[in-house]
């Protein structure tokens, strides 16, 4: 494997330096050990390791989403079983390297959002910063404690031609992938665990603890237990995952914008107790979409008046707003000089070769070598992609220098780095890929030092010789090892953390809310299998030839399913009742159609995904697998039998998840309002089931058949026959089905268990005992205890249907829909949280 | 000459509002030829927190809040202020430095950020295609630029038709060159931009004019309004204003609020409101010569 390896890299891999590989084809020292590995386990066994390293990944969750592509949510994450490998020697120059420039980078911030002496004194040009869409005039002056403004950094490198690792990027706003990188080395571990300690590979967990230190050192309020909220901009946000990987590991509260308020300079966390002080807000939303008031007011990704609380020193924000400034490709070109004059030092770690076209010469130089060079805005967004100055036509070139000759300081020339490639583990053998690795630096406010973590996210390309290298585009990451002890080990062990994990699990609304729709669309979804099945059966055991119309008990199982499910007119059109196969089979893998059963899947999979920092790692595995059993369901599901046995693969995982979360969930808000959701939405299914089943009297025999199928419905047929012994009769079946409450499928136990978990949420009306929420669902409960079960089961003579009955059940289901309401206004209303900008938009006119 | 300025919003919802965060821009400031004697402002209802602070360009603004249910939100500003006429009323046009010259000195670091900020392109203003080429045919080699300021402030008030409703704030620039029309905000991101382009510094200046009701008639309570004009930065006789729409060389009649980029900089009034409704704004601004009102009693 090696050895074909070795050839390979002699012969077809001119101009990359390689990793593990010398020019003469032997090993460099630090992968001795691996490529031996390699070699002893070969290639069988090495597709294994691979395969169970993304079985790790997947059963921890571990996905990144893709924008712009439909099916691009919860990809799977990537991970290439063998990993980007430092020695001990090289990583101290590297460390070095990043502590220098993370130091310098932090000068710069400070000085530009200070006294700005180096724009003065002409070491910095003017433009390159006021030019800079980072440049926040709103966050000058303003200062957290401490000398370090920059306490998140991160930058990606690659080895350059002449075999020394170069920064192709700084990343400062909002870093991301450390949390990936937490979960690459936690599935490294368990694959390859003597692998990783015969190489002595360095711990990375110290990163947090640091960083966590520091949170707890600079926070300005409640400094003992500072309350800390990670703001992320969403589930359909790439990284998301890690936003939620972090939170929960971190002891974070994951929150979005609209979970956030300002008021009386503090920020609020909106929780279903109330609102709650945030003294710590880790941002992973980009600078200008953080405050719609004084930023980008199109922005529903921030917080109101964030920027005036962190002015007011009542929340510290972390990157501060501003740091994006120095994620500028121009200002590498001024680091050299920047670093002789601030640090009296020569940089450790060179940038790419970079060249800004705000200055006339260097701009001429750009023009002259154009065609080799990447062209950057430098401001890096998504109407900024960087430009290959090679694949451009003649004419594309021309306009491309005259859009640089026309504002020259927004852009800069950056060199095309051969970097070097790194085995990978594709096409069952290892192959050369071009590989970056991203780095982690976090500011050390105890110690006023930055700490690099040893290790990082690296990635490689998916195609030879390609260096467009990012998850986005198919690449794959690689585990990062950094060989041998730290040279200061014995210094690194820090204080005990000083931020406790939270005593009181704080609830966020939103999460919330989730919470209690993921419990309304599992029940949705499992009656609707349920009654589907049940429909599916009795259309293939009817006569090809009859009229639907005329097969009472078909029709009423139809007419039912399109009642439940609301996909009107449904069944109550006679055209479609006439060739019910179409509809039949829409109601089930139709994902558009509103109230299919897919679509109230996919309901509760995108709820399950807002909220999955609150669920456990094995509830995330089913959620998997109900997330494949829908994709094949819509994909393959051509005929009802088909349609029949995709059912019964669901029912069984739904309820796999139901079963896990009553096992796992700790009794907090986050599985009352889960069971409130559920039990509210199984008490209004089984009052819809009931009504559309049991309600109109035809014959006996179809009668008999219909209570049947509604026991069925329920799960309830054999405790009947048990209880009852008897033939069905409906006194019996709506004694079961709504007043026994010893019996889980009944409407009486279903309300007891929503006022059972109703009672455990904070009552905010103080005085009074019983809670608006509760003495609806009291009034329900008392109209069903108190109900003469003889008299409803009476048909109306003259309508020839049992009215009573319905109107019962109307009665019921409205209250459900009361108490539903009062809990979401109660509880959810202030997620409802929309507001926009308004400014004096009348133009001056004089 | 002393004047009055009020200056009054309202905004009035549908549906009340829950809660709001503003900024305000109706602070003036005193300077060597205006003297600020009296500033209030009345907010109602009573913010829940309210700061005064200064901007990065200089001015000073309110941030301010409100934090209950509220169908009405009125601002209320008010200033007495004595005006002199400016420094630059004397300068001579044809004795100041070419054009040249100030963009030279303007891309040294002999000028400080504060100043060279005024020569970028701003989100108002973009320096679109054919800028340039009108720019020039005022700024001709080596005029000495105050001479070249006022032929452009004359092209602009003679080429633009001043018509009221044809653009507003998000009107982009290149319609209103297409044009020729707007109103004075149109004109003075235009002016910014035939210096900017040029690599002059140029900024934006909010603030109040008195209008004059046609002869014989009595002037109507808020029927004036803010305006807006620009400001040239000039070696040695620091930044001097000019009033494309009354093709002016401003003098002791207008009262400056606050300067910036452009009209997104200083916005008088903005906030963003928790509301589901729809809302209604009202805008009124009442300029009074006081003295002239004492000389009559």
């Amino acid at each position: 494997m090696i050895e074909s390896y070795l050839i390979d890299k002699m012969f077809n891999n001119a101009p990359f330096l390689d990793e593990m590989a010398t020019d003469q084809g032997k090993i460099h020292p630090q992968w001795e050990r691996l490529a031996k590995y390699y070699d002893q386990v070969g290639p069988e066994r090495m597709a294994q390791f691979h395969e169970e390293v993304g079985r790790q990944l997947r059963e921890n969750g571990v996905t990144y989403n893709v924008y712009g592509d439909p099916n691009g949510m919860n990809r799977p994450w990537m991970l290439d079983p063998v990993p980007m490998v430092f020695s001990s020697e090289e990583w101290d120059t590297v460390e070095e390297g990043l502590v220098q420039r993370t130091n310098l980078l932090n000068l710069v911030l400070s000085d530009l959002y200070g006294p700005q002496t180096l724009i003065k004194e002409g070491l910095i040009p003017f433009e390159l910063i006021y030019n800079h869409r980072g440049f926040l005039r709103q966050a000058h002056n303003v200062k957290i404690d401490g000398d370090q403004q920059l306490i998140q950094y991160s930058s990606d490198l690659a080895r350059g031609p002449d075999g020394k690792m170069w920064v192709l990027h700084d990343r400062t706003d909002a870093p991301s992938g450390s949390g990936y990188t937490f979960e690459n080395r936690a599935a490294m571990t368990r694959v390859f665990p003597e692998l990783i300690r015969e190489n002595h590979v360095r711990k990375i967990t110290s990163y947090y603890q640091t960083f966590k230190n520091t949170l707890s050192n600079l926070t300005t309020n409640n400094k003992e237990n500072p309350r800390v909220v990670l703001l992320s901009p969403g589930p359909t946000n790439e990284t998301f995952f890690e936003h939620a990987y972090i939170s929960s590991f971190m002891g974070f509260t994951l929150a979005f914008g609209e979970d956030l308020t300002v008021s009386d300079g503090y920020v609020w966390l909106k929780t279903i107790k109330g609102l709650e002080k945030v003294d710590v807000i880790i941002r992973r939303v980009d600078d200008v979409f953080c405050d719609p008031l004084e930023f980008r007011n199109d922005s529903h990704l921030g917080v109101v008046g964030l920027m005036e609380a962190v002015r007011q020193r009542k929340v510290l924000v972390i990157n501060p707003l501003g740091c994006r400034v120095l994620e500028n490709p121009g200002l590498m070109a001024f680091l050299p000089k920047l670093s002789k004059h601030l640090l009296g030092e020569d940089l450790f770690l060179p940038s790419v070769a970079t060249w800004w076209c705000g200055q006339p010469k260097e701009m001429e130089y750009v023009f002259e070598k154009i065609e080799t060079l990447v062209i950057r805005n430098i401001y890096r967004g998504p109407n900024h992609k960087s430009i290959f100055g090679g694949d451009l036509s003649k004419a594309e070139l021309q306009a491309l220098k005259q859009k640089i000759r026309r504002s020259p300081y927004l852009y800069a020339g950056q060199e095309m780095v051969e970097f070097s490639t790194t085995p990978t583990w594709m096409n069952n053998k290892l192959e050369a890929r071009n590989a970056v690795f991203r780095s982690y630096v976090v500011a050390d406010s105890e110690n006023k030092s930055y700490k690099v973590m040893p290790g990082g996210l690296s990635r490689s390309s998916p195609e030879q010789g390609a260096f467009l290298v990012s998850n986005q585009t198919g690449g794959m990451s690689k585990d990062t090892w950094v060989l041998g002890k730290a040279k200061d080990a014995a210094t690194t062990v820090s204080k005990p953390i000083r931020i406790q994990p939270l005593v009181r699990n704080v609830l966020p609304s939103r999460t919330g809310e989730r919470l209690f729709w993921l419990g309304r669309y599992l029940e949705r979804s499992a009656y609707t299998v349920r009654l589907m099945r049940m429909t599916l059966l009795s259309y293939n055991e009817a006569d090809e030839d009859i009229h639907i119309q005329e097969n009472p008990v078909l029709n009423t199982l139809l007419q039912t399913l399109t009642s439940m499910t609301s996909a009107f007119p449904g069944f109550t059109d006679k055209s479609i009742l006439k060739n019910p196969e179409p509809e039949l089979l829409d109601l089930v893998r139709d994902i558009e159609k509103s109230g299919s059963l897919a679509y109230s899947i996919q309901s509760f999979l995108s709820n399950a995904y807002a909220v999955r920092d609150r669920l456990s790692l094995d509830t995330w595995r089913i959620l998997d697998s109900i997330s494949e059993e829908l994709t094949k369901m819509r994909q393959s599901v051509k005929t009802l039998q088909q349609a029949y046995q995709s059912l019964d693969n669901m029912v069984v995982k739904l309820m796999a998840f139901y079963g896990l979360n009553l096992d796992n969930m700790t009794r907090e808000p986050t599985w009352h309002l889960l069971n409130i959701g559920r039990f509210i939405e199984s008490a209004v299914n089984n009052c819809t089931i009931l009504r559309g089943m049991l309600c109109v009297s035809f014959d006996t025999e179809s009668n008999k058949e219909l209570m049947e199928d509604t026991l069925r419905c329920n799960e309830s047929l054999v405790t009947y026959r048990y209880r009852y012994r008897s033939n069905l009769e409906l006194q019996g079946v709506l004694s079961l089905l709504m007043l026994h409450e010893d019996n889980p499928r009944s409407l009486i136990f279903q309300l007891l268990e929503i006022d059972l978990h109703l009672r455990t949420l904070p009552n905010r009306e103080d005085t009074e005992l019983f809670s608006i929420e509760r003495k609806k669902l009291l009034e329900a409960i008392t109209k069903i205890r108190l109900c003469d079960v003889d008299k409803l089961a009476v048909a109306d003579p003259e309508s020839n249907g049992f009215d009573a009955l319905k109107a019962f059940l109307d009665d019921i289901i409205e209250l459900l829909h009361d108490t539903s309401d009062v809990v979401y206004e109660k509880y959810f209303s202030h997620t409802g949280s929309s507001y926009k900008m308004i400014q004096t938009s009348v133009i001056p006119e004089i | 000459m002393k004047y009055q300025v009020i200056h009054i919003t309202d905004y009035i919802y549908e549906f009340p509002a829950t809660l709001c965060h503003n900024l305000m821009f109706q602070i003036p400031q005193s300077n060597a030829f205006q003297t600020v004697e009296e500033y209030s402002c009345d907010i109602s209802p009573k913010p829940s927190s309210e700061i005064a602070r200064s901007d990065f360009f200089g001015n000073k603004y309110l941030y301010f809040s409100v934090e209950r249910s509220h169908k009405k939100l009125t601002v209320a500003s008010k200033s007495i202020l004595e005006l002199l006429p400016p420094p630059w009323i004397s300068i001579r046009p044809e004795k100041t430095m070419p054009w040249e010259k100030v963009h030279a000195w303007l891309h040294s670091i002999e000028a400080s950020s504060d100043i060279r900020q005024y020569y970028l392109g701003s989100s108002h203003v973009q320096l679109i295609e054919g800028i340039r080429e009108y720019a020039l045919k005022s700024f001709t080699p080596g005029r000495p630029i105050m001479e070249a300021m006022s032929h452009l402030n004359t092209r602009i008030f003679t080429d633009f038709a001043f018509t009221p409703g044809f653009t507003d704030i998000s009107t982009p620039l290149a319609k209103v060159f297409e044009h020729k029309k707007g109103v004075c905000q149109d004109f003075a991101h235009f002016s910014l931009a035939c210096l900017r382009v040029l690599g002059l510094a140029g900024r934006y200046v909010s603030g109040y004019i008195e209008t004059l009701p046609p002869p014989g008639k009595p002037k109507l309570v808020g029927s004036d309004a803010s305006h807006a004009w620009i400001a040239v930065y000039i070696p040695g006789h620091d930044w001097v204003e000019f009033d494309a729409t009354n093709n002016l060389l401003v003098s002791d009649k207008h009262i400056r609020v606050a300067v910036g980029r452009d009209f997104a900089d200083v916005t008088p009034l903005k906030g963003i409101v928790y509301s589901g409704s729809e809302q209604e704004m009202k805008v009124s601004v009442d300029v009074q010569a006081l003295e002239e009102e004492l000389a009559e009693d």
